[in-house]
């Protein structure tokens, strides 16, 4: 997707009903989880039968807080023909799943790859997918505690959120414009200077 | 040096042993991260670590002589390679590979062990984002000045 074409989130994010700005690829629908099975079931008899991917978005502050987004593409049935393949419809379905509990019902019996899709986003966003055959961590290790992709988990991991970070030295402290010392800086100055003809004589010693 | 029918050489046991295993020091076969793809590059004919014995990258650690942690190592990694370094015979000796298996490199988050010595005993650090091939090889080379120095881990040095 070019550039021009990503849509803003400014303003929408903080919208529960706000469907993105339209986008040249892909038709976008923002539904409530209730309705989310059956619109689901509905898109895959209407041709959508490939799912492409699951993501998870928390935005923290905004009720509710969490968008879960299915990516679905519509293939053309056997095409005859190159000509006949046309261009594929893609389709971004959003859910908002409010924060506590934060729940779906699973979609593994519509398209069985929803399986490590829906654990991947139970593992790094809590989001439980009621009905899923194995809900268990997929990226974290098994004894892993907290949803490392939530907005309100420490970077550095709840042990070590306390410890300052290592100081690195700043460079501010040298004013703009001042030239590098240093031996080889020296005899890279004098080089120069040489060069520009600003030392006289030609082969003089240092 | 030639050696002719009947000759024969003279030679502390230790000084023989040492000689022998610096000179067929071999890695595990275990790659993590970009770091990796240098290390790979090490065997090619460019590098040659084969020059000082090491080509060997043994995928047993039951056969290796060294373990070089080459690139960022992951909490859910981490067992894993305690497990490995506890599997290799001794006297093992191990390598810390760039910045991120030295300390954790850029990753200062939750997901990445912040220095692989934090878990195994680490003989050279090898810095560098990633190393160069050669930055690899000095540290070998290290290791086996280690061991004819008769250093950690030497065949008859004391544990």
């Amino acid at each position: 997707m070019p550039s021009s074409q990503v849509p803003s989130i400014a303003g929408t994010a903080l919208d529960p009903t706000a469907v993105r700005p339209e986008i040249a690829d892909a038709e976008i629908e923002r539904i409530a989880p209730v309705q989310l099975r059956a619109r689901l079931a509905e898109l895959r008899a209407e041709g959508f039968t490939m799912l492409l991917d699951i993501g998870g978005v928390d935005y923290l502050e905004r009720e509710p807080r969490f968008d879960v987004v299915y990516h679905l593409l519509a293939l053309p049935d056997r095409p005859a023909t190159v000509a006949e393949v046309g261009v594929p419809r893609r389709l971004r379905l959003l859910v908002g799943v409010p924060g506590d509990p934060a729940s779906l019902p699973s979609i593994c019996d519509l398209w069985p790859n929803a399986d490590w899709a829906e654990r991947e986003i139970y593992d790094l966003y809590g989001i439980v997918f009621e009905g899923h055959p194995d809900l268990k961590r997929i990226q974290m290790p098994s004894d892993w505690v907290g949803y490392p992709l939530r907005k309100d988990y420490p970077l550095r991991g709840p042990a070590r959120e306390a410890t300052p970070r290592p100081a690195f030295a700043l460079k501010s402290n040298v004013p703009a414009g001042t030239p590098p010392g240093g031996k080889v800086a020296a005899a890279l100055q004098k080089q120069i200077a040489r060069a520009r003809g600003q030392v006289a004589g030609n082969g003089e010693k240092p | 040096m030639e050696m002719m029918p009947g000759q024969f050489m003279l030679g502390k046991i230790d000084d023989v042993a040492r000689w022998a295993q610096a000179s067929s020091v071999w890695p595990l076969t275990m790659g993590l991260a970009c770091c990796a793809i240098e290390m790979m590059s090490v065997t090619n004919s460019t590098y040659d670590i084969a020059r000082f014995g090491s080509e060997v990258f043994r995928a047993s650690p039951r056969q290796a002589d060294l373990m070089i942690v080459s690139g960022r190592v992951a909490q859910k990694m981490g067992p894993i390679i305690k497990r490995l370094y506890d599997q290799m015979a001794d006297p093992k000796w191990v390598i810390s590979m760039g910045a991120c298996a030295s300390s954790g490199g850029v990753f200062d988050n939750y997901a990445i062990v912040q220095g692989v010595d934090t878990i195994v005993p680490v003989d050279v650090y090898v810095p560098g984002c990633p190393p160069t091939p050669d930055g690899l090889l000095y540290a070998l080379n290290l290791i086996q000045q280690q061991i004819r120095q008769g250093g950690r881990g030497g065949i008859l040095a004391k544990a």
